[in-house]
């Protein structure tokens, strides 16, 4: 098994070795949602930062007892798990108002209704502001600041100043080797599938840092290796919001869509800046994941959030985007259709997919991306 | 000429020039001065549905709550913007409140375009992600109040509030060509402050047992129209001299009272309040009150221009919407609560409109407690506005349904 293959599988459960591992040593473990939360903090702390998934799940039934039918799959199926305890491990969860339904999901975890290993459990929902000027990365930074002293005095510790610079030094790390391998995918033939990319950055969210840098440089040096794709039929920009199964992405491939680029929330969305290493930790934090190149549609910076997919589909020479987007979801309903409105007007061709969280209606995905695919000359 | 355009508007105006009920004519004023300002090529300011009008009031410029203006003459007139949003791309389980502005902008005759836009991130994602749109397709510069999700008690987080205030104020005159003048702000605050202390007294009296109208006392009209003038004033008093002088008679909602109902959420808009009406008439069941009704607000001291703002903003926060939307389940669990303590209500009917995603979220949490506090509880699946989705008939036999089981459980003695 290659090292990419390796790591690829991590996005397959849960719990990986690596986890199983660092628990074993009696590390602590940190849940969270989103791309809001700054990893280097709980880091800093001597802990795994983790990001969460449903992987696994076949249902939400139980999820579904708080859920509404209207509340999106993602977020009913991370209920179930929470609600079946397959989150056990997590020795805190930190989430953020990133949409009504996260809000809205946190609230079982704060009233009870999910199983911890002990209590009080540490929770921590993050106030993160939707605006970006000064004066909200001023208020983001005493986010940053209340949640480094959440963590010291849930847990009896203490994060320096020097320790959350050498965190930020290794995430900056991690995010550079992930820019490199994005950086390949502009060839002509990409040494490196979609999906394989998905499981990729799906795996630095679910191991420790340390390790995964380590390990990414040697997934480096085989996809260097590579002779490359070109067989295919597209070259494709994939939007969206939360996806976690490199399986969705496969089946775009397999009928000649190749995705060389993504603007997913488990993709660019989550690692593609860096934070300033020579500023005052929790402020460079604060500019870092608030002010951020493309924005989860949530931030209200929707001019930026387009003009970046414009540039982006430019640099990378795609032929058209896909836009998936998880049903019931405001935010991504309103993105999604100004995206497809600008691409309409810059002639680039854009599809727009509905999804649940599970993947379901395989056949009418396949035929829809199938017709699109051939309306692209390229 | 706005006579030759908004045909629905102008439709609903001539409609209630001769209505005494002081809301509509509250409406009807409010659609005048819409269309002078039209006719005067005046700045119009879009104020999302859930945001006070008192800084536009202040600063003498029109606003215009789109989601209001899509009630006149009445809901189903929306339907062709809701059905253009969804060509657009817009998904249908979006709540109506966007889905219409967005449809309404897109046909490009149903409203008028905005010289600039104010929205705040509450109550929900749709009204911040819908405006987004809206901003894009007019060009309109929009103004976000960003609201702190926890806010209550952390005077860091009010700071950043009361500072998307001062950034509002100084937004509407970049955009409006208009100055804010202190004293205009002081007197409008003021006024105001009376409109609250009688739309409280009017609350008050609406707790009695029995209930003395099933019409509504608490409105949007004004909070987005007319708040701080004197109009708005005048006609809340007009509604608790009303409400005062059916007490004095003692006349009740109902000849007789079976069942005191809480509807802390929206009513169904597209049937307006014919369901109440409904309710009270076919069932004996009387709405004590709506969200409209349900928090109360400290008069803002006006001794210094900071104290106005800062009383502004933190009024902003318990505004109807705006108070249950812009933080956790709590919020909305507590109000309810408190409401049927408050009303004395026997029960809760919540209408779970489909796209209220913060609403249906807290649900589940707020029937545990009702169940445990004995307290029976509906919500029932609807949309707000477009009554393509759910009928009024499938409303009423769920309400009839559940308001049959109350009245059960009352003659038990449960």
């Amino acid at each position: 098994m290659t090292v990419l293959q390796e790591l690829a599988k991590l996005s397959d459960t849960l719990i990986n070795p690596y986890m199983e591992r660092w628990k074993k040593k009696g590390g602590k473990i940190i849940g969270y949602h989103g791309i809001y939360v700054p990893e280097e903090v709980i880091h800093a702390a001597g802990m795994l930062p983790y990001r969460l998934r449903a992987t696994g799940s076949t249902s939400s039934e139980l999820g579904d007892v708080y859920a509404s039918s209207t509340t999106c799959t993602y977020c009913r199926h991370c209920l179930d798990q929470a609600m079946r305890g397959e989150y056990k491990f997590l020795d805190g969860f930190v989430s953020f108002h990133g949409c009504d339904h996260l809000s809205r999901s946190f609230d079982a975890w704060r009233y009870g209704k999910v199983p911890t290993p002990y209590s009080p459990f540490y929770l921590r929902f993050l106030d993160i502001p939707f605006k970006i000027n000064a004066r909200s990365v001023k208020w983001m930074q005493v986010q940053v600041e209340r949640f480094k002293r959440s963590l010291e005095e849930h847990f009896g510790l203490t994060i320096t100043d020097d320790a959350l610079r050498q965190s930020i030094k290794t995430y900056n790390e991690q995010r550079k080797l992930l820019r490199s391998l994005y950086e390949m995918r502009k060839k002509e033939k990409p040494p490196v599938t979609g999906a394989e990319v998905l499981a990729l950055v799906i795996a630095s969210t679910s191991m420790p840092v340390e390790e995964f840098n380590e390990q990414f440089k040697k997934v480096l040096a085989e996809v260097n290796g590579r002779d490359g794709f070109k067989d295919y039929r597209a070259r494709l920009l994939l939007v969206g919001g939360t996806l976690e199964d490199p399986e969705y992405i496969r089946t775009i491939e397999e009928l000649g869509g190749l995705v060389v680029i993504d603007a997913l929330c488990v993709g660019i969305r989550h690692f593609w800046d860096l934070v300033d290493e020579d500023s005052e930790p929790t402020a460079a934090l604060a500019k870092r994941y608030l002010d951020r190149s493309i924005s989860c549609p949530r931030m209200v910076d929707y001019e930026r959030r387009l003009k970046f997919v414009s540039d982006l589909a430019r640099e990378f020479n795609t032929d058209g985007i896909i836009v998936q987007r998880m049903k019931m979801c405001d935010n991504w309903g309103c993105d999604s259709a100004m995206i497809k409105r600008q691409a309409r007007k810059e002639g680039m061709p854009c599809l727009i997919l509905e999804r649940e969280y599970l993947m379901s209606g395989v056949g009418q995905m396949r035929t829809r991306v199938q017709a699109f695919l051939e309306t692209i000359r390229r | 000429m706005t006579t030759e355009k908004y045909k629905e508007q102008r439709i609903g105006y001539e409609m209630l020039k001769d209505s005494e009920n002081p809301m509509m004519k509250g409406l009807r004023n409010w659609l005048e001065r819409v269309f002078r300002t039209l006719d005067e090529g005046k700045p119009i300011v879009y104020n999302e549905f859930t945001f006070w009008c008192d800084t536009m009031t202040a600063l003498d410029v029109q606003p215009l709550a789109p989601e209001m203006w899509g009630q006149v003459p009445m809901p189903a007139a929306q339907e062709p913007c809701l059905d253009a949003a969804q060509d657009f791309g817009i998904p249908p389980e979006m709540c109506w409140a966007g889905r219409y502005v967005i449809g309404a902008t897109l046909l490009g005759d149903r409203i008028p375009p905005p010289t600039c836009i104010v929205v705040p991130t509450y109550p929900c994602d749709n009204c911040k992600a819908a405006y987004q749109v809206v901003a894009k397709l007019t060009g309109a510069p929009m103004y976000v109040l960003d609201c702190p999700y926890w806010i209550e008690d952390d005077e860091e987080a009010m700071d950043y509030w009361v500072d998307q205030y001062k950034g509002l104020l100084s937004f509407l005159e970049e955009h409006t060509g208009k100055k804010l003048d202190y004293d205009r702000l002081k007197e409008t605050v003021e006024e105001s402050n009376r409109f609250i202390e009688y739309w409280l007294e009017g609350k008050e009296l609406m707790r009695r047992k029995p209930l003395p109208t099933n019409d509504m006392f608490g409105s949007p009209v004004e909070i987005l129209t007319s708040i701080g003038l004197p109009e708005a004033t005048q006609a809340i008093k007009n509604r608790l001299d009303d409400l005062k002088a059916r007490v004095a008679r003692g006349e009740t909602a109902v000849p007789e009272e079976k069942v005191r109902v809480t509807w802390n959420y929206l009513p169904v808009l597209w049937s307006l309040v014919e369901i109440f009406d409904w309710m009270a008439r076919e069932l004996g069941a009387v709405t004590t009150m709506t969200i409209f009704d349900g928090t109360s607000f400290e008069p803002i001291d006006t001794s210094t221009p900071e104290s106005i703002i800062r009383g502004m903003a933190r009024r902003a926060l318990h505004g109807y919407m705006a108070r249950q939307g812009r933080g956790s389940s709590d919020i909305i669990i507590e109000d309810t609560l408190r409401a049927v303590e408050e009303y004395q209500a026997d029960c809760i009917i919540v209408n779970g409109a489909l796209g209220c995603k913060w609403l249906r979220g807290s649900y589940g949490y707020l029937r545990d407690i009702c169940r445990e506090r004995g307290i029976p509880v509906m919500m029932f699946d609807a949309d707000i506005c477009d009554a393509r989705v759910v009928s009024d008939d499938e409303v009423k036999a769920r309400i009839g349904k559940f308001i049959e089981t109350v009245i059960e459980r009352k003659k038990r003695g449960v």
